[in-house]
């Protein structure tokens, strides 16, 4: 128990990317708004992001730029971060897609509720 | 001079379409011109993935490597393109030109005036050289990268049309999508801690090494990356996305995402399954059984959907929920056989899909009708177009002399091989069951009573796009030769590895 516990703290970067990754899974699953749906799969994607930058972080690193006064220093991997750069990136252009979309839909059926946009075309059919 | 070619040759079929793509939106309004440069970067395409394919077939399994800005594996990006890499390749580049032949003077009624034709015209070169990418590409991050790009132009694609539905469909496909990508970017996280590479072939190397020490993140790395591009490929219980994206989009742009887009991230999950985990770690982790599972689960349900349904287009697109359940099932044969089948199947579904969603589309814009109990007579008002129908349903069905029983049949004896009773049941019933869905819409089309229903053949280069892809299904099935070499040695080399 004492080790779990321990694994735990140590670790807990990892066990807050799990969490945020199910919290915004649910809400992605389980809302009918529109934009919930799309901050959910923010909360997710921030989630992996958190979990990449966690794995790149030594503690009592420094910043990975090399220096000729002590080229010995302990740095962080910059890998992860530079990644997660491209995975903003990624995230934001998926998120002004999401929006410009839901500003379709809000034109069209008046309502950014999933549940009443599918109702509305079932009426039509 | 020939060295620098094929030395670059890999990351020129890749970025060649991406850069046209982009500097298509400043010919927006003059239309014939932007049509021109897609069909013709295509075209060099078709040449350039033929050419690559040939080279690889003459060396003789050692892949061209090339290096993203001159730094070396480990580090640096790496491209390659051996067998796996020439067989998808020559499929994407074969089929976008045809799909893209069909555009021709034909998508502003669709798409409505020319500067949103040109937007799709942008997300369709941007479709087509992701997927080359993934093609060749050999680094997870960039199969994460390219998986995005290809989601964004699919759900771009999709929303095309003005209509309502189809920013619905889009939306829906969007979220879904995006959980895919965000499983797939975990499911590499967790390979990337625990491997410290990027690059497939280091990480497989250390994987081999350390996996015993890590079994727990290694069942939730495929896990993660099993249901992401499960959701992306439209496996059966995450394909709730697909009918409405694929029927709702402009018909073109079904015949890509139903035939292409989709076995693009097949191609990664191959890659990831078979040059990663490699197929001593897929038995050791039981993962082919889950695989062939769903895959029949996929082809039962798909068809038996697919049955149900009177809209045409939909119905061509649960016929795509049960041809992925084909490819499942294969990559759940760790043998030789199914593996090939598996590819040969990729192939010849991608050919024929996208042929009958065009046929479907030239036949919706001619007469607007959409059901298939309204398509009465239809076949003696397009005898083309019905006839491409008619050929590509026959080779989905698996009809010998048509492309779809080769790779049925490698499905087959791959299944036989790896001593599996239940598979080569499901794959038989689901070409009964294929036949079942398809041939009543021919049976309607031609002895059927005609009635009073308008329609004539679409114009000249869709009608080019119809024959060349039907002259496809019928060449891939008389005389598969180069591209079921490619597909067999792709196999033997994805077994290669321990």
């Amino acid at each position: 128990m004492k080790i779990l516990l321990d694994k735990l703290i140590i670790n807990y970067p990892y066990f807050a990317a799990v969490i945020l990754f199910l919290i915004g899974a649910f809400t992605v699953l389980t809302r009918s708004n529109l934009f919930k749906k799309l901050i959910g799969i923010n909360i997710m994607e921030s989630a992996i992001f958190l979990m990449f930058i966690a794995a790149g972080n030594i503690r009592g690193g420094a910043v990975p730029i090399l220096r000729q006064s002590n080229p010995e220093a302990l740095y962080i991997n910059p890998v992860p971060s530079a990644l997660m750069l491209t995975g903003i990136v990624v995230s934001v252009s998926v998120t002004a897609f999401a929006l410009a979309l839901i500003i379709r839909l809000y034109q069209s059926y008046g309502t950014t509720d999933a549940r009443r946009i599918a109702e509305m075309k079932r009426e039509v059919t | 001079m020939t060295a620098t070619i094929i030395s670059n040759l890999p990351v020129f079929v890749v970025i060649t379409p991406l850069f046209v793509a982009f500097i298509l939106s400043t010919f927006a309004r003059r239309i014939r011109l932007v049509e021109s440069l897609v069909i013709t970067v295509l075209a060099l395409g078709v040449l350039g993935a033929g050419y690559l394919a040939s080279l690889v077939l003459m060396r003789n399994g050692i892949p061209i490597i090339y290096s993203m800005g001159g730094w070396p594996a480990p580090w640096g990006i790496e491209l390659v393109a051996g067998s796996l890499s020439a067989f998808f390749l020559l499929l994407v580049a074969g089929v976008s030109l045809p799909v893209a032949l069909f555009t021709v003077d034909n998508m502003t009624h669709e798409v409505g005036g020319s500067v949103r034709t040109t937007r799709f015209y942008v997300l369709y070169l941007l479709l087509a050289g992701t997927l080359a990418g993934m093609a060749v590409t050999n680094d997870l991050f960039n199969v994460f990268v390219l998986v995005e790009v290809a989601t964004l132009s699919c759900c771009g694609l999709v929303s095309a049309c003005k209509h309502p539905r189809a920013a619905e469909a889009s939306f829906n496909y969007l979220i879904l999508a995006t959980l895919g990508s965000a499983l797939i970017l975990g499911g590499i996280g967790f390979l990337y801690i625990i491997t410290g590479h990027l690059n497939m072939g280091f990480a497989s190397m250390e994987l081999s090494r350390i996996w015993q020490d890590y079994p727990h993140v290694v069942w939730i790395a495929a896990g993660f990356l099993l249901v992401g591009f499960g959701v992306k490929s439209a496996l059966f219980p995450l394909h709730v996305w697909l009918p409405d994206a694929h029927s709702t989009a402009p018909s073109p742009a079904s015949a890509i995402l139903s035939g292409l887009a989709v076995k693009g991230y097949m191609i990664c999950l191959i890659k990831v399954l078979y040059n990663l985990f490699g197929s001593t770690l897929i038995q050791k982790f039981a993962l082919h059984r889950i695989l062939a599972l769903l895959g029949m689960v996929a082809i039962i349900a798909g068809s038996l959907f697919a049955l149900a349904q009177d809209e045409l287009k939909r119905r061509l697109a649960f016929s795509t929920v049960a041809q992925v359940g084909y490819v499942f099932l294969g990559l759940g044969q760790v043998n030789a056989q199914g593996l090939t089948g598996t590819l040969f199947h990729i192939a010849s579904h991608a050919v024929i899909k996208s042929g009958l969603f065009l046929a479907a589309g030239a036949i919706i814009a001619a007469t607007g009708k959409t059901r298939i109990s309204e398509m009465v007579g239809i076949g003696r008002k397009m005898p083309i177009t019905m006839a491409a129908f008619t050929i590509g349903s026959l080779g989905m069905v698996g009809i010998p002399l048509f492309s779809g029983f080769i790779g049925k049949w490698h499905l087959l004896s791959g299944s036989l091989t790896a001593g599996s009773t239940l598979a080569p049941l499901v794959i038989v019933i689901g070409s009964v069951l294929a036949a079942a869905y398809l041939f009543p819409i021919i049976r309607t089309a031609y002895f059927e009573p005609a009635q009073a229903i308008d329609g004539q053949d679409p114009g000249v280069p869709q009608r080019i796009a119809l024959i060349l892809l039907a002259a496809g299904v019928v060449i891939l099935g008389v005389a598969p030769g180069p591209f079921l070499e490619l597909a067999g040695r792709a196999a033997v080399e994805l077994l290669a590895l321990k």
